[in-house]
């Protein structure tokens, strides 16, 4: 596939306002804005884009709940706080065509008619926000952006937020009262965003990679864009490949490719020829698939079926040495820390999920804890918790708990029983995520 | 009105209503922890989990709105099931030390475990300890054991949507949150023991009150705060006639949820009496007497035809207050005062939200007006004492602190004193002629508060020893001085009359007052005041 969204990749200055117009860049802007907004919305619903943050969520559907009868402001947050472990094309798009991104922010701006678009960035990013800045500024010369853009009498705004590196900040809530300046934890819901969202006005929150769809689905029409891929997973995706494999990186596939053709192919192979045990589909919170799931389709509804998510397509690869114990520990330790507190099931049951994998790395594990870590996942998840955080860190548990039961059980077997005082310290394995636990 | 389904009870509700009131208004009870009906809803603590109909996931009963038609189950197997794990998830952490725990009795964390959690856990692990947080001075009033919370965010609410002042907040996250305050300064406000009346557990609980008593073992009593014209509603938790606290007791017009400290802690005052027997001053020596002597001593005294003059109090009852009236203005021409002074401003936020403020610290300032007596402030106490020189009634040693003063008492010792207090006073001592007088919760009464609401105030114990109240003890005054007022034996007769006569009190009764939680307004305030 001839490169999209990576179009300036192996540009030299790629950044630049110059590289980017080069490109056909802000050409899609000068046809968006003689476009009626509700025919962008349509244009975009047409093309089957789907939110490629991790829900997949049409983004046309959702800027068609913006109630646009209503007096208040609307506002566009650019959702590139980018935190799931695993993943980091939001980074790379912004290292590689800035230009693209914001093209992207001021078409969908002008769409769901927000005179005012916030980027909503990761504090981690100093370097891309720097970038963006820059970006910004540019724009803003070239009249792309602030009063009267390119003479068309449409206004917007975009700013810069850099968050403090909270997790929970990439939930679309707890971004909008971090953006508020507030505690950023998640909102009831209902009210959704579209409706009562940032500063309690109308919101509409896509990813960055989304809204670097965009600009290509207006310049070349949403039949095109929806010829890539199959139906209903349309359009190209970045896949951001970490773990063992021989390549990892970033690679701009069509939706529906295998993950053996990912993993075999583009990514030469798992590492030192080692056999593969099994992936993380779509960044950690996606149930981890053993080896077997290798022929599946790479998008939201394959991934789905086969009983994980597709999320924001980062794979994670791991080889025959990884020890599923550890890697539940380690992913749970990471969500623990993450958690907001707020709500009791992922307050309570993450730290009580990590306690009882910790136990039975240590050695002591007993053979009820198995259906111990079920429950709590059972109750942590789907709808229990307030925000999705829940099934984040239940995810990990019912992926190995489903397919590596085995290894559980082995260390389970082996335990020593229980002892009376205190458990000895988990001896530290380098490598291990501190997080401050 | 829509109409819902709930548990196959079919009700009418109100629209806008949600859930968890609904269920309420069923007779059904859906644990609950962060909601609480003045603060904001959160839906944070997952316990209120409902089965609703054609929805795919379990909803919260406080966050989700009647919609007419809702077929509601709070006891299907998934909702149950969900509940008992929330349940579960709470006690994960939670130090089971309710043994120990002053909150052991009115814990909705012990009270919602045992009704809807499970028998037992499958938690073995370590829980999670705040070593420095397990026994801590929040502020002067509060102690905080962070163990034991359940994170539901009540008390910050409290601080954000009541008090205003903002004091507390949630710190870190996670598993590892804790509520402390801003810059760790102490937790205080004029209603700082409100946040522990909103906890549900005993993570905060009030220092004044903590290990002083068992609650189921305390006697409660609805009664009326005697701290301010305000007039807030409030339980009094006692036991064998001993104070032990005061709670506010909802009422939506005046004082919501809520009381402030001030108010509270007056509890402790109620337990101070140190007069039990009427008290005849003989030899320059105040001593014990029977009531028979006391009241013929005081017919001695006033019955010569001196001009002695009556200081009552705004902090007597409606009745005492009248029966005063009638007794010494109206049948021995007496000259009256309620003297009242200008307190520090208090100040209570009703549940719809409005501030209702008060300068004036007498319970019933207005219930003194609206029945036509005179009332004063300080200048005219001291005239009112110092331009004669017959004999003085002093209905309440505390009624103004001038009565306290050096000086008046210098002024008038030469003449004779009549006083009813319950504990020593400068003036008791210097008085010749003492009655003993029921505490606050001794004895039944209204009082007007200053949005002229008229209140009941139940009796919760006998008047200890040979105390009496305010009210008996004039209607045996009036005998002694010969202006028999009839059989009188309950306050309520006195109320009856005092209705009859008195044109702002028409049409009430006291079942009224005690089953109409909005008690009624009396339009002849606005002018009054």
């Amino acid at each position: 596939m001839e490169p999209i969204l990576l179009r300036a990749e192996h540009e030299t200055n790629s950044k630049a306002l110059t590289t980017s117009l080069k490109l056909g860049g802000y050409s899609a802007l000068k046809k968006a804005l003689i476009m009626n907004p509700e025919d962008i919305r349509e244009e975009v619903k047409k093309s089957g884009l789907r939110g490629r943050g991790g829900a997949g969520f049409p983004t046309g559907v959702k800027w068609g709940f913006v109630p646009q009868d209503l007096p208040k402001p609307k506002y566009l947050i650019c959702n590139a706080d980018e935190s799931e472990p695993g993943t980091f094309k939001d980074r790379k798009l912004i290292h590689t065509d800035p230009h693209m991104l914001i093209e992207g922010i001021i078409i969908s701006s002008y769409a769901i008619n927000a005179h005012t678009a916030y980027i909503y960035i990761r504090g981690e990013f100093y370097e891309e926000v720097q970038i963006l800045e820059q970006a910004i500024a540019e724009a803003y010369k070239k009249h792309y952006l602030g009063k009267n853009i390119l003479k068309t009498g449409y206004d917007l705004d975009v700013y810069v937020h850099r968050g403090a590196g909270a997790y929970i900040c990439g939930e679309e809530t707890a971004l909008m009262e971090s953006i508020e300046g507030k505690r950023g934890q998640p909102r009831l819901k209902p009210p959704f965003p579209a409706v009562v969202g940032l500063f309690g006005c109308p919101t509409v929150i896509n990813n960055v990679e989304t809204l670097a769809c965009v600009p290509h689905i207006i310049e070349r029409g949403a039949d095109w864009f929806a010829s890539i891929g199959r139906p209903r997973n349309t359009g190209p995706k970045l896949f951001c490949v970490s773990g063992h494999v021989n390549r990892p990186g970033v690679y701009e596939l069509p939706l529906s490719v295998t993950y053996r053709e990912i993993i075999e192919k583009h990514c030469g192979g798992v590492r030192d020829g080692k056999k593969l045990k099994g992936f993380i589909p779509g960044g950690s919170s996606a149930p981890v698939l053993p080896a077997s799931a290798i022929d599946i389709k790479a998008d939201f509804d394959s991934v789905a079926e086969a009983g994980s998510m597709f999320g924001s397509g980062a794979l994670i690869v791991l080889d025959e040495t990884t020890d599923m114990v550890w890697l539940l520990e380690n992913l749970l330790t990471f969500y623990t820390h993450e958690s907001c507190g707020q709500c009791t099931p992922c307050r309570e049951g993450g730290n009580w999920a990590l306690e009882i994998v910790r136990r039975i790395r240590r050695g002591y594990g007993r053979p009820e804890d198995l259906e111990t870590l079920e429950r709590i996942s059972q109750f942590a998840s789907r709808g229990m918790t307030l925000c999705p955080l829940g099934d984040a860190f239940c995810g990990p548990i019912t992926g190995v708990l489903t397919h590596f039961r085995g290894e559980f059980e082995q260390a389970i077997a082996k335990a020593k029983p229980l002892p009376k005082k205190k458990l000895p310290a988990l001896p530290v394995r380098s490598g291990r995520g501190t997080f401050g636990m | 009105m829509v109409s819902v389904t709930i548990d196959g009870h079919e009700i009418q509700v109100p629209e806008g209503t949600n859930v968890l009131e609904a269920a309420k208004k069923a007779g059904i009870t859906i644990p609950h922890y962060c909601y609480h009906p003045a603060l904001s809803v959160v839906g944070q603590c997952r316990v209120c989990m409902v089965e609703i109909d054609g929805a795919p996931k379990l909803a919260t009963a406080c966050s989700t709105q009647v919609r007419d038609g809702m077929n509601i189950s709070t006891n299907s197997e998934r909702a149950t099931e969900a509940r008992q794990a929330v349940l579960e998830f709470l006690l994960a952490n939670h130090p089971l030390d309710c043994p120990v725990c002053d909150q052991a009795g009115e814990c909705y964390l012990q009270d919602y475990a045992f009704d809807f959690g499970l028998d037992t856990t499958h938690m073995v692990e370590e829980k999670r300890t705040y070593p420095e947080r397990e026994r801590r001075m929040l502020g002067p009033h509060v102690i905080q054991n962070q163990n034991r919370c359940i994170h539901c965010t009540r008390c910050i609410r409290f601080t954000r949507e009541i008090s205003e002042t903002h004091d507390l907040t949630m710190k870190a996250r996670g598993n590892h949150q804790y509520i402390d305050t801003f810059n760790g300064e102490p937790y205080d406000n004029p209603w700082s023991a409100c946040a522990a009346d909103v906890c549900p557990v005993g993570a905060l609980t009030v220092k004044e009150f903590r290990f002083r008593a068992r609650v189921w073992r305390l006697e409660e009593t609805r009664s009326i705060c005697p701290g301010c014209s305000i007039g807030c509603n409030i339980m009094i938790g006692h036991r064998n006639g001993v104070v032990y606290r005061f709670m506010p007791r909802e009422n939506a017009e005046i004082n919501g949820w809520w009381m402030c400290d001030h108010g509270r802690f007056l509890a402790e005052d109620l337990n101070a009496r140190d007069i039990d027997r009427p008290l005849i001053r003989s030899g320059g020596q105040l001593a014990p007497a029977t009531w028979s002597d006391a009241l013929e001593e005081l017919a001695r005294i006033i019955g010569a035809g001196t001009d002695a003059r009556v200081i009552a109090s705004a902090n007597l009852s409606n009745e005492a207050l009248y029966l005063a009236k009638k007794l010494f203005a109206e049948k021995l021409g007496l000259k009256m005062l309620v003297p009242v002074e200008t307190g520090p401003g208090r100040s209570i936020k009703n549940a719809h939200k409005e501030w209702i403020r008060s300068e004036d610290p007498h319970p019933n300032a207005t219930g003194a007006r609206l029945i036509g007596l005179n009332v004063g402030d300080a200048s005219r106490l001291q005239d009112f004492l110092i331009t004669s020189s017959g004999p003085v009634v002093i209905l309440d040693a505390g009624a103004h602190p001038l009565l306290a003063s050096q000086d008046i008492i210098q002024a008038i010792k030469n003449q004779p004193i009549v006083a009813m207090a319950n504990a020593h006073t400068p003036m008791t001592r210097a008085a010749d002629l003492v009655f003993p007088v029921a505490s606050w919760l001794e004895a039944e009464g209204t009082y007007t508060s200053s949005t002229g609401r008229v209140q009941l105030a139940e009796r919760g114990a006998h008047p200890s020893d040979e105390a009496k109240a305010a009210w008996d003890i004039l209607t045996l005054m009036a005998r002694a001085l010969g202006a028999d007022p009839g059989p009188v034996t309950r306050p309520q007769q006195i109320f009856e009359e005092l209705a009859a006569e008195v044109p702002a009190f028409a049409g009430m009764t006291y079942r009224r007052l005690s089953n109409e939680p909005g008690v009624p307004v009396l339009e002849e305030v606005a002018h009054v005041g």
